[in-house]
């Protein structure tokens, strides 16, 4: 409880800090803007040009897509010392003095930013979510709306924990490793549309490994009535769990991993 | 002349330092690549178009092949008008815009060189449907070199103002931001220009964005019959011209009123 308390005052704090300059702020938001309009106005010309996809129809794309980006963008807004800040931190060895205070360090790293330009790709999204309910003539009930959280929760689980494996790597050789990029932002572009499309291995790799699949297309499957692979409703309920055991088992790892850190202080 | 080829020698040899960066970007290109292609494949199973999707294949490999030549190369430039470094640079007895010119064009040929080729030969070894296909004909082939020289010319020429920008406002990120998402729809790095409504293409082919690696890639696959080939040339021509002559004279008048910050 009181780590929640913690973590709410650093983000009003790191809020008013943002917001003292507020010309940059609008500027960068609106850049922001920009760039997922560009996103989303790429999947609407293709669908304008194709109609649809295998089973899914306009309304659907659009809801996949949106789910895929207000997922992202809730975990790069809240989770931003993990996603933008780590690196610095581990060059400038500013990570011992983390280390010094009576919290956890993962704690401390995601009470240590806030991102909250992204406010505007989230918005983004959440337009793409309505157009799609709206074009698919989604019924909301309550256990729709329960997959519906649960997704969005466990999605930004995933996303995070995705964002924690480059961040061991970083531990052991203190260069940043893009190559870890692919898994998280090439699942971004990959699972923004619904994940059967995809030829067996990539299908492999975005449910078993990086199980975006599970996580974020059961549920929404479930929510346009079109289920996925034709697996039955509680599916729906269970699988995006899985976003939840990926990240313990990469929190796992990471607590190893600090073990092992050694500054590169000066 | 001498002068500006040591710059050139220079950067060079600076870029191909990093071979652990490429190999990770290789491996993420590759992997953007296979997802767009598997992506397009989905979609033309539902409704074929005009366009066979060998030639989108073909256009995703070779757009992800070269996406080193689109990205800023420069950031020494940027930190150096907000730190006030750039007093240094004016003391060269050299002109200045040629001098970053040449710079960022090293930066890019060799940046997209060492990664296209690897792709490129991994790209033709996968299956039929999934790699790039050979040149539609000879001609297309020679043709599309000049076009990618002069698309190389145009995107240094873009570069090159965007800096100029930057001696004026000093926080680049805003248009920054902006041009580079123009740059990445535009060019057709997110989604081929061939796939865009045809009404939009006849407008976007004519814009410089289209110039550095949609032109010479239609005249790859052949979507441009080498007897048009003369107009592509002369549009990218025309564009070179008409950007670099502005990124001259905006350096010119930018660098008098340059403000040195720092101390």
């Amino acid at each position: 409880m009181n780590t929640i308390r913690l973590y709410l005052h650093s983000m009003r704090m790191l809020l008013k800090c943002q917001l003292e300059y507020p010309v940059s702020f609008f500027l960068q938001a609106l850049a922001q803007l920009v760039m997922e309009g560009g996103e989303m106005m790429a999947v609407i010309l293709i669908i304008d040009r194709f109609d649809r996809l295998n089973q899914w129809e306009t309304g659907d794309l659009f809801f996949f897509f949106g789910i895929m980006s207000v997922t992202f963008y809730l975990t790069e807004c809240f989770g931003r010392g993990l996603t933008g800040n780590f690196p610095s931190l581990i060059r400038t060895g500013q990570l011992d003095t983390l280390l010094t205070r009576p919290r956890g360090v993962l704690t401390q790293i995601l009470c240590s930013a806030v991102d909250p330009r992204r406010i505007t790709c989230i918005a983004v999204g959440t337009a793409a979510l309505v157009i799609g309910c709206r074009l698919s003539h989604v019924q909301w009930t309550l256990p729709k709306a329960a997959a519906f959280a649960e997704a969005i929760l466990f999605g930004c689980m995933l996303i995070l924990a995705l964002f924690m494996i480059e961040a061991i790597f970083m531990i052991y050789s203190v260069k940043s490793v893009e190559l870890v990029n692919a898994l998280s932002y090439g699942g971004r572009s990959a699972c923004e549309y619904p994940i059967d499309i995809y030829p067996r291995p990539l299908r492999i790799l975005f449910t078993a490994v990086a199980p975006f699949a599970l996580v974020l297309h059961v549920p929404s499957a479930y929510i346009l009535e079109k289920p996925l692979y034709g697996w039955p409703s509680w599916t729906a309920f269970v699988c995006p769990l899985a976003g939840a055991v990926f990240f313990g088992l990469i929190y796992v790892v990471f607590r190893k991993a600090m073990t092992h850190y050694r500054s590169t202080g000066s | 002349m001498r002068t500006y080829l040591s710059v050139f020698r220079l950067r060079r040899r600076m870029e191909t330092q990093y071979r652990g960066a490429m190999i990770g970007g290789i491996i993420c290109q590759v992997m953007f690549g296979l997802i767009l292609i598997a992506l397009y494949r989905a979609l033309y199973q539902n409704k074929p178009q005009a366009m066979p999707v060998g030639h989108v294949v073909t256009y995703v490999w070779l757009q992800q092949a070269f996406f080193r030549m689109l990205l800023a190369s420069d950031p020494d430039l940027l930190d150096k008008i907000r730190t006030g470094g750039i007093a240094y640079d004016l003391c060269r007895p050299v002109n200045l815009y040629a001098f970053y010119y040449v710079r960022i064009m090293a930066q890019k040929i060799t940046g997209s060189l060492m990664r296209a080729v690897p792709m490129l030969i991994l790209a033709a070894l996968l299956p039929e449907g999934w790699g790039i296909s050979l040149p539609d004909s000879l001609p297309g082939l020679l043709l599309s070199l000049p076009a990618l020289l002069l698309g190389l010319f145009c995107v240094t020429a873009l570069e090159n103002i965007t800096m100029a920008f930057t001696m004026r406002t000093l926080d680049p990120r805003g248009i920054q931001a902006l041009l580079n998402l123009l740059m990445m729809t535009l060019s057709g790095n997110i989604l081929p220009l061939t796939l865009f409504p045809d009404s939009w293409q006849r407008v976007i082919t004519l814009l410089p964005y289209a110039q550095l690696l949609d032109a010479p890639i239609r005249l790859y696959t052949g979507d441009v019959p080498p007897a048009a080939a003369g107009r592509i040339l002369l549009i990218q021509a025309l564009w070179t011209a008409a950007l670099t002559g502005l990124g001259y004279w905006l350096w010119q008048r930018h660098q008098r009123r340059l403000v040195l910050q720092g101390g």
